[in-house]
C-alpha cells in the first residue's frame, strides 16, 4: 500500500504536462505567500498609508483620479513650497501613479466599486507576487534547474530586504520599480541570448516604464552598457550583442525622454555616457568587424584592434574634456555621492541628512537577506563555471549591487534580485546534487575516472573532474535534512523580520501597555486632523521638511517645505527659522506667510524620531546657506556635547526650535524635576518663554505641537514688549486677588 | 640650562614687544608686511608672546589672521600638523598675490612651545584654532573688536574653504586666490611609472594573458570583493570607525553593541565567517559530487556540512549579540 502511493506520487512529478502545471501551480503559491506576508500592517493597524513620501503619492494619485491625466501633466501644484509652488506634474516620476490609476479605472470598468486609497495601499503586495514571477523567469535563463527559479521567486516573495519598501501602504515608487528592474534584466537576458530585436524592443518598452516609474532607473542605465562592455573586454562581442543592445539603446532612450522630469538629460549628463558610448563603440565594433571578414589579414586586424581601442581612449578623454567644460553635466549629486563617499558630508547636508543616505553596516545585510548572504558567492561561483553571456550579466550585477548597497542603506533593494537569484542557483545545485535517489555505480566512477584523465577544458579549477554523485544514503540525507533547516530558518526569519520591523506604518506607532495589551499612539492623525478642522483652508504651516508631505496630505494645507527637497535654499531658510532667536525668525515667518509652525517632540514619550534629534542637520543646512548667521559650534557646550538640559548653550536655549519643544513642559511636572525622557536630560526649572508664537495645539502625547504665529501688535510695540508688558500685568493682578475672599450675596 | 636661552629670547622679545607697542597701527602693518613679503617662506609671520601682542594690538587699521597651534610632537596634535601646510599655502598665495598689501591682511602662527602666555590668557584648551582680528580704526574698520574664531569641528581644512571664510568676512577687498605650487616630482613620477608598466606590460604581455584570462583569479576577486562590501567594509571607509574598543574591564570588545554600529576587526571576523560559509557551499556544490572515492567523499560530506553548520551557528549567536531580540538559533550556540 504505501509503496504503491510512494510510487504514485513519485510519477505525478515525471510527465511533462504534470510539471508544467505543477510549476504554475507553485508560483501562484508562492505569489500568494508574498503578497499574504506584506499585510501585517493592514491586519494590525488598518488600511492605511505609511510613512512620508506614499503620501505625497497618494494625493498626486487622487489628483490623477479626479482631474483626469492632462491636468495631471501639467499639475502645477501652489499648495506645497510655498511661495514658490512647484511644476509637480513635470517634477515626478509618473508610474506608480498612473498604474494605479489605471487599475482602479479598470476595476470600475469591472463594476467592482474600490476605494484608490485601497488600490494604493495593496499595489505593493500585488506587485511583489510579479517579482516573483519575474525573479523565476530571470533565474530560468540562468541555469537549466526549474527547480531554481521556483527557489528564486520564493527567495524574492520573502526576502526582507525587498520586503521593507513594500509592505501594504508603502506606496513608494520601489513599490513597482523592483518588478520592473527584475523583468527588464529578463527582457534584456532574453534579447541578448536570441539576438533578437522583438525581445530588445520589449526590453525598452519596461525600460521605459521603469523610467517612468522610479529615480533608480539609472541603474539599468549603467548596468547594461557595462554588462556589454565586459562582454567586449572578454573578447565576446557578436551580432546578437549588437543587435539586442542597439535596439534597447535606441528604443529605450527615446521612450526616457517622454518623461517630462527626464527629458533631455540622457544625452546631458555623466550618468546616461556609458550607454551613449557602449552604443557608439558598439557601432565602430561592427563596422570592424565587417571590414575583418572581408580582409583576412593578420596584420591588419592587430592593426582594426588597435584603431577600436584607440578611438576608445580617445571618445573617453573627450567626455572628460565635455564633462569639464560643462558641455555635458557632470554627475548629479546623489550619484557623485556613490562613488566619492566624503562628497556629500561637506558638499550637500541634505543627501547626506537622510537616514535611507547613510552606509550600511554588516547586521543590516544579514537582517534583510539572512543566510542568503553567504550563499550568494556561491551562486556567483557557480556562474563561473559556464560562464556563458547571462552568466557575466549576473556577476557584473552581483559586485557592484554590493558595492552600492554597502554605501547606501537604500540600495539594499536593487541587490536583492541578484542575491536571490545567485542564492536560488546555488541551493538548487545543492539540492539537486543531494535529493536525488539514484547512486553512482561502478561504471559511472570509472567514466568519471577515464575522463578525469583525459582531462577537461572547463576554466574552474575546482571543476575539472566531472560529476560522479553523492554515495551514501547518509550523506544525502544528511545535507537535504540540514538544507531543510536552514530554509525553515530562513522563512521564519523572514517572517520575524517583516513583522518586527517592517509593518509599522509610523503614522500610527504602537506601544504596550504593563498588562501587555498593545496601545495606539495615533498623535500624527489627530493633529493633521485639528488642522484640517480649525485652520482656514490656506493657513501656511511651516515645518521641518520631513513632515510637509504628510502635512499635504492629511491636513491638506500649503507648506513650506516637503519631503520633495529640490530646493535646497528653501529648506535653509526654514532651518534658520527653527535655529535662530524669535527676533531673527518672526521677520523670516512673517515673510513667508506663516500662520501656524509644526513641531514634533518626543520628550515626554521617548519617542527618538523627534525635531530636537533632527535639530543639527537643520542647523547645518542653514550653515551651509549662511555661515555667519547659524553656527553649527554654537549648539555645542565647551566641552562638544549635544545637551538640551540647564547646561545646555544659549544659543541653543534661545532658539526657536527648542522654546517649541519645551514651551510649558515643566508645567506637566513637580517643580524643577522636569525631565526629557527622550534625552535623559533634566530640564532648568523656569522654561522657556515665547513672545512671537502662541501655543495653538498639543497633541494626547505631546508629540506634535503647533504653535500659532501673532500677528503685528495692535499699538505697534514688538513681540518680546508686548509679552513683557502683559507679564507684568498678569502680576499685578495676582497680587490683586490676594485680598481677602468675601462671599458675594445677591 | 636649556631653559637659559629661551628665557632670554622671551625677554627680549618681550622688551622688543613693549617698544614696538609704541608704534602706530600704519607702523606695525608696514614693518610685519615688510617681514613676510621678505622671502616666499617668510610668510604666515611665526610669532612669539610679545610679538603675538604687538601683531594683535588695538588700535589696528588691518586684519589680522592668526593660527594659535600645537606642532610639538608631544602634543600630539594631528590636526595641527594637518592643517599647517595648508595655512602656509594660503598665507603665502595672499601675500604673493598682494604684494602691495592693499587687502590689509596679516597672517601669523603662534606655536605654543612660543607663546605659552597667550594660550594661558585666552584659556584655550585645544589646538588649532584660527582667530581673524577685525580692524578697528581705518575705512575697514567693524563695530565689535573682538576676534572671530574658525571652526575646526568638521575636521582637517583644506586651503580653499578656509580662504572662503577670510574672504568672506573681508568684503570690498582684493582676496588673492590660493594658488598650490605643480607637484612635479608627482607629475615626473606619475609619467615615467606609467611608461614603466606600459613597457612592462609589452614585454610581460605572453606572461600576463594567462593571469587576465584566468576564471580563477577573476572569481577570486569576484568574490572578495563581493565578501568585503557585504561585510560591511564600505561603512568602516566612510564612518572611519575603530579597529577594536576595550570594553571598560581592561579585554578587547569585538564586536560593537547595537544595531546601527560595527567595528573594523567586527567585520572582518564576519566577513571571514561568511567567506567559510561560501567556502563550505562551494565544496558541497561543487567538489563533493566530483569525487569518485565514496569514503573520502562520505568525509569530505561530514566536514564541510558541519562546518556550515557550526558557523552558521556562531554567526547567528553573533547576530543575536547585535541584536538582542533575535529568537532564533542552532544547537552549539544555544
Amino acid at each position: 500500500m504505501s509503496a504503491e502511493t510512494l510510487q504514485v506520487l513519485a510519477d505525478v512529478g515525471k510527465g511533462k504536462s504534470t510539471r508544467g502545471v505543477l510549476r504554475v501551480i507553485i508560483l501562484a503559491l508562492i505569489a500568494g505567500a508574498s503578497i499574504a506576508s506584506r499585510l501585517f500592517s493592514v491586519i494590525r493597524f488598518e488600511s492605511i498609508i505609511h510613512e512620508f513620501d506614499p503620501w505625497f503619492n497618494f494625493r498626486a494619485t487622487k489628483y490623477l483620479v479626479a482631474n483626469g491625466f492632462y491636468n495631471f501633466w501639467d499639475w502645477f501644484d501652489d499648495r506645497t513650497w510655498h511661495p514658490l509652488g512647484r511644476v509637480t506634474g513635470g517634477t515626478l516620476y509618473p508610474g506608480l501613479m498612473v498604474t494605479s490609476g489605471a487599475i482602479w479605472h479598470a476595476l470600475r470598468a469591472l463594476t467592482i466599486p474600490v476605494d484608490i486609497r485601497n488600490v494604493c495601499v495593496l499595489l505593493a503586495p500585488a506587485f511583489s507576487g510579479l517579482t516573483a514571477v519575474a525573479a523565476y523567469l530571470l533565474t530560468n535563463e540562468m541555469t537549466t534547474y526549474n527547480s531554481a527559479g521556483l527557489l528564486a521567486a520564493l527567495f524574492m516573495g520573502i526576502a526582507p530586504g525587498y520586503i521593507s519598501r513594500s509592505v501594504a501602504g508603502s506606496y513608494d515608487n520601489e513599490a513597482i520599480a523592483i518588478f520592473l528592474l527584475v523583468f527588464t534584466f529578463y527582457l534584456w537576458i532574453k534579447a541578448l541570448k536570441q539576438g533578437s530585436m522583438l525581445w530588445g524592443a520589449l526590453c525598452a518598452l519596461f525600460y521605459g516604464y521603469m523610467v517612468a516609474s522610479w529615480g533608480g532607473y539609472a541603474f539599468i542605465t549603467c548596468l547594461l552598457p557595462l554588462h556589454a562592455f565586459v562582454l567586449i573586454l572578454m573578447g565576446r562581442y557578436s551580432t546578437r550583442l549588437y543587435v539586442s543592445y542597439t535596439t534597447w539603446y535606441a528604443l529605450g532612450t527615446l521612450a526616457s525622454m517622454q518623461i517630462p522630469f527626464v527629458g533631455f538629460l540622457p544625452v546631458k549628463t555623466s550618468e546616461h555616457m556609458p550607454a551613449l558610448g557602449i552604443f557608439g563603440f558598439l557601432q565602430l565594433l561592427a563596422f570592424l568587424d565587417y571590414v575583418r571578414s572581408a580582409i583576412p589579414s593578420r596584420q591588419f586586424q592587430t592593426f582594426l584592434w588597435l584603431f577600436a581601442g584607440g578611438i576608445f581612449v580617445m571618445s573617453l578623454a573627450a567626455l572628460v574634456v565635455a564633462t569639464s567644460a560643462g558641455v555635458i553635466a557632470p554627475w548629479s549629486g546623489r550619484f557623485y555621492s556613490l562613488w566619492d563617499t566624503g562628497y556629500a558630508k561637506i558638499h550637500i547636508p541634505i543627501i547626506a541628512s537622510v537616514s535611507e543616505h547613510q552606509p550600511t553596516a554588516w547586521p543590516a545585510f544579514f537582517f534583510d537577506l539572512n543566510l542568503l548572504i553567504f550563499v550568494f558567492p556561491v551562486g556567483v561561483y557557480l556562474c563561473f563555471q559556464e560562464l556563458a553571456d547571462e552568466h557575466v550579466f549576473i556577476i557584473v550585477y552581483a559586485v557592484f549591487g554590493s558595492y552600492f548597497a554597502g554605501v547606501m542603506v537604500r540600495l539594499m533593494l536593487t541587490l536583492t534580485p541578484v542575491v536571490c537569484v545567485a542564492g536560488a542557483i546555488a541551493i538548487s545545485t545543492i539540492l539537486n546534487n543531494y535529493l536525488v535517489a539514484k547512486t553512482p555505480t561502478e561504471e559511472d566512477q570509472q567514466a568519471a575516472e577515464a575522463a578525469e584523465k583525459k582531462g577537461s577544458k572547463s576554466g574552474l579549477k575546482s571543476a575539472t573532474k566531472p560529476v560522479v554523485g553523492i554515495y551514501g544514503l547518509w550523506s544525502k540525507s544528511l545535507m537535504v535534512a540540514g538544507m531543510a533547516v536552514y530554509l525553515l530558518i530562513f522563512v521564519m526569519h523572514c517572517t520575524w523580520v517583516t513583522s518586527n520591523a517592517y509593518s509599522s506604518p509610523s503614522v500610527v506607532l504602537a506601544s504596550r501597555m504593563p498588562d501587555g495589551s498593545q496601545h495606539i499612539i495615533d498623535d500624527y492623525r489627530e493633529a493633521y486632523q485639528w488642522l484640517r478642522q480649525n485652520t482656514k483652508e490656506d493657513a501656511k504651516i511651516m515645518s521641518w521638511w520631513d513632515y510637509g508631505y504628510q502635512i499635504g496630505g492629511m491636513a491638506d494645507r500649503p507648506t513650506l517645505v516637503d519631503n520633495n527637497t529640490w530646493n535646497n535654499t528653501h529648506i535653509a531658510t526654514v532651518g534658520k527659522a527653527m535655529s535662530s532667536r524669535e527676533e531673527v525668525s518672526y521677520p523670516i515667518m512673517r515673510q513667508h506667510e506663516v500662520d501656524y509652525v509644526l513641531v514634533v517632540f518626543g520628550g515626554l514619550l521617548g519617542y527618538s524620531g523627534d525635531d530636537i534629534n533632527k535639530f543639527l542637520w537643520m542647523v547645518r543646512i542653514a550653515e551651509g546657506i549662511w555661515p555667519d548667521e547659524v553656527s553649527e559650534r554654537a549648539f555645542f557646550t565647551p566641552r562638544g556635547e549635544y545637551r538640551v538640559d540647564g547646561e545646555a548653550t544659549e544659543t541653543m536655549k534661545n532658539s526657536l526650535m527648542y522654546k517649541m519643544s519645551y514651551y510649558n513642559f515643566n508645567n506637566l511636572f513637580p517643580p524643577g524635576q522636569a525631565v526629557d525622557r527622550m534625552r535623559q536630560a533634566r530640564l532648568p526649572e523656569v522654561g522657556p518663554s515665547l513672545s512671537t508664537l502662541e501655543e495653538a495645539f498639543t497633541s494626547e502625547n505631546w508629540i506634535i505641537r503647533i504653535y500659532k504665529v501673532k500677528d503685528l501688535d495692535n499699538v505697534g510695540r514688538d513681540h518680546i514688549s508686548a509679552t513683557a508688558f502683559e507679564k507684568g500685568l498678569k502680576k499685578k493682578k495676582t497680587t490683586k486677588k490676594r485680598g481677602p475672599r468675601v462671599l458675594r450675596v445677591d | 640650562m636649556r631653559w637659559l636661552p629661551a628665557f632670554l629670547t622671551a625677554s627680549l622679545a618681550f622688551a622688543s614687544g613693549s617698544l614696538a607697542a609704541k608704534k602706530t597701527s600704519e607702523e606695525r602693518f608696514n614693518s610685519f608686511h615688510a617681514k613676510s613679503i621678505a622671502s616666499s617662506s617668510a610668510a604666515p609671520i611665526k610669532l612669539s608672546d610679545a610679538s603675538y601682542r604687538e601683531f594683535t594690538a588695538q588700535p589696528r587699521d588691518y586684519t589680522a589672521a592668526v593660527v594659535l597651534t600645537a606642532m610639538d610632537s608631544r602634543f600630539n596634535c594631528q590636526l595641527c600638523r594637518e592643517f599647517q601646510p595648508e595655512w602656509d599655502l594660503l598665507a603665502r598665495s595672499w601675500v604673493k598675490g598682494d604684494k602691495s598689501g592693499s587687502s590689509r591682511v596679516l597672517f601669523g602662527t603662534l606655536d605654543f612651545a612660543d607663546g605659552r602666555e597667550i594660550f594661558m590668557s585666552l584659556g584655550l584648551q585645544t589646538a588649532p584654532v584660527l582667530l581673524l582680528f577685525p580692524p578697528t580704526v581705518g575705512p575697514h574698520a567693524v563695530p565689535n573688536p573682538e576676534p572671530l574664531r574658525y571652526d575646526f569641528s568638521n575636521g582637517p581644512q583644506i586651503a580653499e574653504v578656509v580662504h572662503s571664510w577670510i574672504a568672506r568676512h573681508l568684503p570690498d577687498r582684493p582676496h588673492p586666490p590660493v594658488k598650490r605650487p605643480i607637484n612635479w616630482m608627482r607629475w615626473i613620477s606619475t609619467t615615467i611609472l606609467a611608461l614603466g608598466s606600459l613597457t612592462a606590460s609589452y614585454v610581460a604581455w605572453p606572461y600576463i594573458v594567462p593571469i587576465i584570462q584566468s576564471r580563477n583569479i577573476w572569481a577570486a576577486l569576484t568574490l572578495i570583493s563581493i565578501l568585503l562590501f557585504t561585510s560591511g567594509h564600505m561603512y568602516n571607509h566612510i564612518r572611519k570607525v575603530p579597529y577594536v574598543a576595550s570594553d571598560g574591564k581592561g579585554g578587547i570588545s569585538y564586536f560593537a553593541s547595537g544595531f546601527q554600529s560595527q567595528y573594523g576587526l567586527e567585520t572582518q571576523i564576519v566577513a571571514a565567517l561568511y567567506g567559510l560559509l561560501s567556502l563550505a557551499g562551494i565544496s558541497l556544490a561543487i567538489k563533493v559530487p566530483r569525487i569518485s572515492d565514496s569514503k573520502t567523499q562520505g568525509v569530505a560530506v561530514l566536514a564541510w556540512g558541519g562546518i556550515f553548520f557550526v558557523t552558521y551557528a556562531f554567526l547567528l549567536s553573533v547576530f543575536r549579540g547585535k541584536n538582542p531580540g533575535y529568537p532564533f538559533r542552532l544547537p552549539p550556540f544555544v
